[in-house]
C-alpha cells in the first residue's frame, strides 16, 4: 500500500480527473469534479481496493490525500 | 386502515424480526392481536423481545439450508409471513465485489422463494395466508450506486407478481410492501455513504419527509389483515410520495 498507487486509484475512481494530476498535498474537497457521487464511489474503491470501510465523514474530515491515505492506514491497521 | 384487532388470533411468522422494519412489524402486528413467530440471526436481540402474543423465538440464519430447515422444525401452522431481512451493498458498479452482489441477490431474492418453497412444501401455510415481502422504492427508480440492491428487489416484486398468480388456487395472498427511506440500519449505511449535500437533496424528494418504520408496519399488517382479502400481486409503495 503507497501513497502514490493510492492516489492513482483516487484519480482513476474520480470521474474527468486526468491521471498524474493530482499530488499527496491535494484537497480532493476542491476538485471541481468532487460531488456526491465521488464521496460513494471513493467510499467504494477504498473498500473494494483496500478493504477499509470509510463513512462519508471521514472524506469530510481530511484536508489532503496525504492525510486521507494515513487516514486509511490508520484504519487499516487497528 | 387496520383495527385494533384486525389480525387477532392470526399467526404470523416476521422473518428479519431484528432489523428495524422486521421489529416495526412485530409490534404493530402485536398490538393488533397476531400470534407471532419470529425468527433472525441475532439471539441476544430476539432474547430480549417480549410482546403480546409471542408464541416463539427461532434464532436462524435463513439464508442458508440448515437456518431455514431449523425454522421449520420450530415453525406452527402460519397464517402469516412477513419477509423483512435484506441487505444492500451500496457502490457505483465499477466497484462492486462479486461476492456482495450474490449475497444481496441471494437474501433479497432466491431466500424468500425458498423459504416459501420450503413452508408449502411442509404445509405449514394455511388456506388464506398472506405472505408480504419488504421491497423497496429503489426497484422503481434508478439511484447511482444502487444496481445490486435494486436489481434484487425488482426481481422480488416480479417473483412476487408470479406467486400471487400461483398461490391464489390456495387463497394465499402475496404481496409486496415498497419502502421508500425510512428512519432505519439501512438508512443510516446510506448517511454513512452519502455527503451531507446528497442526504439533504434525498430527503428533500420525499414531499411527506422520511418516514418510520411504523409506518411500513402499518401497511404490511393491512396486507396480513382480512381487509385485504381481495389485494394480491400488490407492490405497495409506503414512501410519503418519493415515486410521484
Amino acid at each position: 500500500m503507497s501513497l502514490d498507487q493510492f492516489i492513482e486509484d483516487f484519480e482513476e475512481a474520480v470521474e474527468d480527473v486526468e491521471v498524474g494530476t493530482l499530488s499527496p498535498s491535494t484537497n480532493y474537497r476542491q476538485l471541481e469534479q468532487w460531488d456526491s457521487l465521488s464521496v460513494l464511489t471513493v467510499i467504494a474503491m477504498v473498500d473494494a481496493d483496500y478493504d477499509v470501510r470509510l463513512k462519508a465523514d471521514d472524506l469530510k474530515g481530511c484536508e489532503s490525500l496525504e492525510a486521507l491515505f494515513a487516514h486509511i492506514q490508520s484504519k487499516a491497521s487497528s | 386502515m387496520s383495527l385494533p384487532e384486525a389480525l387477532a388470533e392470526r399467526v404470523v411468522l416476521v422473518v428479519g424480526a431484528t432489523g428495524n422494519i422486521g421489529s416495526a412489524v412485530v409490534r404493530h402486528a402485536a398490538e393488533r392481536g397476531a400470534k407471532l413467530v419470529l425468527t433472525g440471526r441475532d439471539a441476544a436481540k430476539l432474547d430480549s423481545f417480549w410482546v403480546r402474543g409471542l408464541l416463539k423465538t427461532v434464532q436462524a440464519d435463513v439464508s442458508t439450508e440448515e437456518g431455514r430447515l431449523a425454522l421449520l422444525e420450530e415453525t406452527p401452522q402460519l397464517d402469516g409471513v412477513v419477509f423483512a431481512a435484506g441487505v444492500a451493498p451500496l457502490a457505483p458498479v465499477r466497484y462492486l465485489k462479486e461476492a456482495a452482489i450474490q449475497a444481496c441477490q441471494h437474501l433479497n431474492t432466491t431466500v424468500p422463494l425458498l423459504l416459501i418453497r420450503d413452508l408449502l412444501k411442509a404445509k405449514k401455510l394455511n388456506q388464506s395466508a398472506s405472505i408480504v415481502c419488504i421491497s423497496s422504492v429503489a426497484a422503481r427508480k434508478g439511484t447511482a450506486g444502487y444496481a445490486a440492491y435494486a436489481g434484487s428487489k425488482a426481481a422480488l416484486e416480479a417473483s412476487v407478481r408470479c406467486l400471487a398468480v400461483e398461490l391464489a388456487p390456495k387463497a394465499i395472498r402475496v404481496n409486496c410492501v415498497a419502502p421508500g427511506m425510512v428512519e432505519s440500519e439501512m438508512a443510516e449505511g446510506f448517511a454513512e455513504s452519502a455527503s451531507d449535500e446528497a442526504m439533504e437533496a434525498h430527503i428533500q424528494a420525499y414531499p411527506l419527509g422520511i418516514g418510520q418504520a411504523a409506518d411500513v408496519a402499518g401497511a404490511v399488517s393491512y396486507l396480513l389483515s382480512e381487509d385485504a382479502r381481495w389485494v394480491t400481486g400488490v407492490i405497495l409503495p409506503v414512501d410519503g410520495g418519493f415515486l410521484l
